[in-house]
């Protein structure tokens, strides 16, 4: 088939506006966005920047975005791409939120791997357990294999709409990384790694949206994992600033009345002594009040008639924890 | 149509008006809603799972006993459940959860709950054709722009299985434009409103808020409308803060579905306790011919 493709180029080092260049070409249908660009580099032209690997969908490198959308080339078929817009025409940009080093190229180190290092992604064994075989259940093997099974290729970060305003966050990918070493048994450093993974920028800055789990191409569902880590730092009773008294107001009011306080959770998300942060609350609480929002805090707040039954729930799970 | 009907937190608490409003719009569309009063919070994807999918197997369970579907108002309490109800259906897991939280109280989960969001059982249940047949006053091409919440879509597998994909996809849209309102697709339409990190995140949060609020404005609609009071608690609730963070106005009203779908059935704006938003609705009315207090 002939197949007209849109590519963005531009050229960190040249200093020139990102512009758009279209390459008609001969390929059959079945071929994929990748062996296109290949064929473009080959025969049409030689300065076409881009990355691609192992060509089948293993190693996460041809990551792009494809009608506006993150795709992996190797994975996606030339002819599937044509038919996604009326002229037939497919355009190909660098994924969205990295910085652009040439043409469909980005900067990795900063997207991925300064992210990924910051969650520290390697096992620190007890000498004592090297020394002899460490026998995991199936299970903890299968929830590790399968977020193994990550290739790096960036679609979960893509997703994600708190990195898509903020590029600090450590982001669903590195998270999905550091879920594989804090779920590792034979690591010796598990409260340390949920320290510093429940410190600014880390789980807590998740929205649960679950977009990483939608972009995920491999079903590793990275925004359940991040509810993984987010469940074991609750168990360790880590966390820092607001986020941390969120969680624990949040809890302290269901387990007392067996559904939310919310009012108290206002109060207590700024925290008790912070005068300045309550003080802060005021304005919005009185607008709100005159409205006839009055979620009244504390012993005002009615309690559920089976609140007796959910303290029960809490008590159980203490205890097992 | 009867319904186990699970109001949530918040529309008991921060937002008022979605419980005036359901409760009127449910007599109108002849639902009957058995409130379930000795149930918990579903954890709003802030508690652990190991606790909160203990509380919503206790709510599962009751509402198999009233042999009645679950129906919520909240896209959040709706997302954690359908997510719980997911984990349950492994009969091992059940199991567990049954003989070490639920069989104190004499409580069983069997794993046959029906959970569905009013959205989804206005449209399924109710349906459009319907809808579109007790419309006392057409919203006339009122310019809506609908905001899901990130919960009622994602992950789409349980939340718009293919089953359900027909109903399900546009659903929101489908009912704007069945009371005769016309659609405006806002960027933020089917992304996080920025509430879930509010405490964690608040510069972050606001940038949200603000994002989804300013470009629905820029793209002409006259309201918001979400079938989660959540996002109504960041949209309306934090836009004054999200306008002051990006330095510009905003009002852009938020409505909560039931009032829109209240609206056109024939409901004042009172009726629907619109004067509770901390947002003015009053572009709303005026677009509708209220009379509107200046």
């Amino acid at each position: 088939m002939e197949v007209t493709l849109k590519v963005r180029r531009y050229d960190s080092g040249n200093g020139c506006e990102a512009s758009e260049q279209s390459y008609t070409i001969e390929i059959d249908e079945q071929d994929t966005l990748l062996d296109a660009l290949v064929q473009i580099r080959d025969e049409n032209d030689p300065t076409l920047g881009f990355r691609g690997s192992c060509r089948s969908g293993f190693c996460g490198d041809c990551t792009m975005t494809v009608h506006g959308k993150g795709a992996i080339t190797c994975r996606t078929k030339v002819g599937k791409a044509a038919k996604k817009s009326e002229d037939g025409v497919i355009p190909i940009a660098p994924i969205k939120m990295a910085k652009v080093v040439k043409d469909l190229i980005y900067d990795d180190q900063h997207f991925h791997w300064d992210k990924i290092k910051a969650t520290q992604p390697w096992v620190d064994i007890d000498s004592r357990i090297s020394e002899h075989d460490y026998v995991m259940s199936n299970e903890r093997v299968k929830e590790l294999r399968l977020a193994m099974s990550c290739t790096q290729c960036g679609l979960c970060d893509q997703g994600c709409v708190v990195l898509a305003i903020d590029k600090t966050y450590l982001g669903p990918g590195a998270l999905t990384k550091a879920f594989r070493t804090v779920h590792d048994p034979r690591d010796t450093r598990y409260r340390e790694r949920l320290d510093l993974l429940s410190q600014k920028r880390g789980v807590w800055d998740c929205a649960h949206c679950f977009e990483a789990t939608e972009h995920c191409p491999k079903g590793i569902e990275p925004t359940d994992r991040i509810f993984d880590i987010h469940d074991k730092v609750i168990k360790e009773d880590l966390g820092v600033g607001g986020a941390k008294r969120h969680y624990k107001s949040f809890a302290a009011s269901v387990r007392a009345h067996g559904w939310l306080d919310e009012a108290r959770l206002a109060i207590e998300s700024e925290g008790i002594g912070n005068v300045k942060g309550i003080l802060k609350l005021i304005p919005l609480a009185v607008k709100a009040a005159l409205r006839g929002k009055r979620p009244m805090p504390y012993f005002l707040h009615k309690k559920r008639p089976g609140y007796k039954k959910i303290r029960s729930i809490f008590e159980k799970w203490e205890v097992k924890r | 149509m009867k319904y186990a009907f699970y109001p949530g937190c918040v529309s008991k608490g921060g937002t008022p008006e979605l419980y005036e409003a359901t409760v009127k719009v449910a007599e109108k569309l002849e639902f009957e809603l058995e409130e379930m009063k000795d149930v918990g919070c579903t954890g709003a994807g802030v508690l652990s799972r190991e606790i909160s999918d203990p509380i919503n197997a206790r709510t599962f369970a009751k509402a198999e006993m009233s042999n009645l579907p679950i129906m919520t108002i909240c896209s959040t309490c709706q997302g954690v459940m359908t997510q719980a109800q997911h984990r349950l259906k492994d009969e091992e897991y059940r199991n567990y959860i049954n003989s070490e939280f639920l069989s104190d109280e004499g409580l069983e989960y069997k794993g046959t709950v029906e959970i569905r969001h009013m959205l989804w059982a206005v449209v399924e249940d109710f349906g459009l054709e319907r809808l579109k047949n007790i419309v006392v006053r057409s919203l006339e091409g009122l310019p809506v722009a609908h905001f899901y919440g990130c919960y009622l879509k994602r992950p789409p597998e349980l939340m718009v299985p293919p089953e359900f994909e027909k109903t399900r996809k546009t659903a929101l849209e489908d009912v704007i434009e069945a009371l005769g309102g016309k659609v405006v697709k806002s960027s933020g339409r089917g992304k996080c409103c920025g509430f879930p990190i509010l405490t964690s995140n608040e510069a972050n949060s606001l940038q949200m808020c603000g994002d989804h609020t300013i470009d629905a404005k820029e793209k002409g609609a006259v309201t918001l409308v979400t079938p989660c009071p959540l996002c109504h608690l960041e949209l309306d609730g934090k836009q004054a803060d999200a306008a002051a963070y990006r330095g510009e106005d905003i009002n852009m009203p938020v409505l909560h579905l039931p009032q829109l779908i209240g609206l056109a059935l024939g409901f004042t704006a009172k009726e629907m306790a619109m004067q509770r938003h901390l947002v003015s609705t009053g572009a709303v009315e005026e677009a509708l011919g209220f009379e509107v207090k200046a």
